[in-house]
């Protein structure tokens, strides 16, 4: 497989009259791979993704899809699916229709059929999009970007309104593609979807890039947490207490499983009942609400 | 592009308000000209009466329809969903205008054949239909202008007002008074000429040179409009 980045972003600026929504962003994506653009609200991900797929101008800097930029629809487009963030689907077409409409004019392959059941919408073919529920929009949405197996795929917010069990096919149609080459571009509000699928995370805050890197990378910034209760007349700590408060102690470690083993042996030693003991590796969310503060 | 026009006829179809305000209303209006043609005739001309239905089909039937489609596919993102593809911004608004288009020109032919079967055959038809064309293309130009500016189906109810109602005015004044005083003024209106080439088309009597000239004002028009839309079209709602 080339090792071509089929994303490049140099020092992408976007702004809205005096609103700077993204400064200076660089990133790449490479081939097959599944990168996540994460980040709080009105961070600027939407906005990045849709200069990355060509529906907006940057205000300076260059993004290149494929080695040209995004906004050639002619030779760009046919090689990308993109699932937008809202749904702007015609209330009076068919979902047949709508697959076809829009599949068709990506210039792809395929069968209509396939794709629609692909997606478990065979059973309301024939049913006007303005009579589906959120979440069959979105299965929708998901299928025009699928259509005719695209070499990139962007998925923005895909699992919005999804039950459990469309959101695991989803997934699960999401992993097929890859394994047949597809590169994914994914922004979620979902971290643990992100946490179990990204390849690579960019993290943004305030229209700037934070952090990127795999998911161990980002975690492994953060130290790990071990909260519980001693008793009151436990002896003093085998470990520094980052925090305490109505008895509760909060330990920081970046030794999580050796610290614990500390902890537990000097516990036993010291007949210290832990109340309350919990112990667990730093998530996704932890170097969210790092960034955020 | 012929997929995209494909989809929009269904949605026309399918869509029974758009399909009485833009299609039934404006061929209903002809038909009550063409039935009454005696008593228009005596207040100006048949050639008043084929500019008249020309323009009520073009402002109610061509113009007010497409500005109501593309601010409804605007406010519904169907126009972004669109631009997800590979058709360029050209095929897409082409493939959008194209069956209302397509449909007033049907229109048009088939009240302006019935008008002249009742009222008697125009003096020259391939004036009149370049008459007609020229009308098409600075309606569907003056559309676009004014879809830019227009956010929504409901804002196309008011948005829509000043040049439909405006062609239509333009239209009478010049088809009841002709153009003997305020030649250039009445030219130079949108639909002016356009009606004065339409008049000379059916009631004969003018050197065709001369004819020719009003195609003019009519293409600039278009040419303003497209200009205008050009600067103004919004393929997605304002943020």
């Amino acid at each position: 497989m080339s090792t071509t980045p089929v994303i490049e972003v140099e020092r992408l600026n976007l702004k809205y009259g005096d609103f700077h929504a993204v400064r200076d962003l660089s990133f790449e994506v490479r081939p097959g791979e599944l990168y996540a653009l994460l980040g709080t609200n009105g961070a600027g991900k939407t906005s990045t993704l849709e200069t990355v797929e060509g529906h907006r101008v940057p205000t300076s800097g260059t993004v290149r899809v494929f080695g040209q930029s995004p906004r050639d629809r002619k030779a760009v487009r046919p090689r990308m699916g993109i699932m937008l963030q809202d749904s702007g689907f015609s209330p009076d077409l068919t979902v047949r229709e709508s697959v076809g409409l829009i599949g068709g004019l990506t210039r792809r392959d395929d069968d209509v059929d396939r794709v629609v059941d692909l997606v478990g919408l065979n059973h309301r073919a024939g049913t006007l999009v303005g009579q589906l529920s959120g979440g069959e929009k979105r299965r929708l949405d998901f299928a025009t970007a699928v259509y005719g197996t695209p070499e990139l795929i962007f998925l923005d917010e895909p699992t919005t309104g999804l039950d459990i069990q469309s959101r695991d096919d989803l997934w699960d149609a999401v992993d097929r593609l890859r394994e047949n080459g597809s590169t994914v571009v994914l922004t979620t509000h979902y971290l643990e979807e992100a946490q179990q699928r990204a390849d690579r995370i960019g993290l943004m805050h305030k229209g700037v890039f934070h952090r990127e890197g795999t998911v161990a990378e980002l975690t492994r910034t953060l130290p790990a947490v071990i909260t519980f209760t001693p008793s009151a007349t436990a002896p003093a700590l085998p470990l520094p207490v980052a925090a305490a408060a109505d008895g509760s102690v909060r330990v920081e470690t970046f030794h999580l499983q050796k610290d614990l083993h500390l902890l537990l042996a000097w516990a036993q030693d010291h007949a210290v009942e832990l109340r309350d003991l919990s112990a667990g590796p730093t998530r996704l969310d932890d170097v969210f609400r790092a960034i955020e503060s | 592009m012929l997929a995209i026009a494909r989809s929009e006829l269904i949605q026309i179809f399918r869509n029974r308000m758009v399909l009485v305000t833009s299609f039934v209303i404006p061929v209903a209006v002809s038909a009550f000209f063409v039935y009454r043609h005696e008593v228009f005739a005596q207040l100006a001309s048949f050639g008043y009466i084929a500019a008249i239905i020309m323009f009520t089909v073009g402002a109610f039937g061509l113009y007010t329809s497409i500005v109501t489609t593309l601010a409804s596919r605007r406010q519904n993102l169907f126009l972004k969903r669109l631009r997800s593809t590979a058709e360029s911004d050209a095929g897409i608004l082409a493939g959008l205008v194209t069956p209302a288009t397509v449909v007033a020109l049907v229109q048009l032919t088939g009240i302006l054949i019935v008008f002249g079967l009742v009222a008697g055959r125009p003096d020259n038809v391939p004036l009149l239909v370049l008459a007609v064309l020229a009308t098409v293309a600075m309606m569907v130009g003056l559309a676009l202008a004014t879809a830019g500016v227009t956010n929504s189906p409901e804002h196309a109810q008011v948005t829509t007002l000043p040049v439909s109602l405006g062609v239509i005015a333009v239209s009478s004044w010049v088809g009841i008074t002709g153009t003997a005083e305020l030649e250039l003024v009445k030219r130079l209106l949108p639909g002016g000429a356009a009606t004065e080439l339409m008049l000379n088309a059916w009631n004969g009597g003018v050197a065709l040179s001369d004819s020719l000239v009003l195609l003019g004002p009519t293409f600039a028009w278009v040419v303003v409009a497209v200009s205008f839309a050009n600067r103004m079209f919004r393929w997605e709602p304002r943020r």
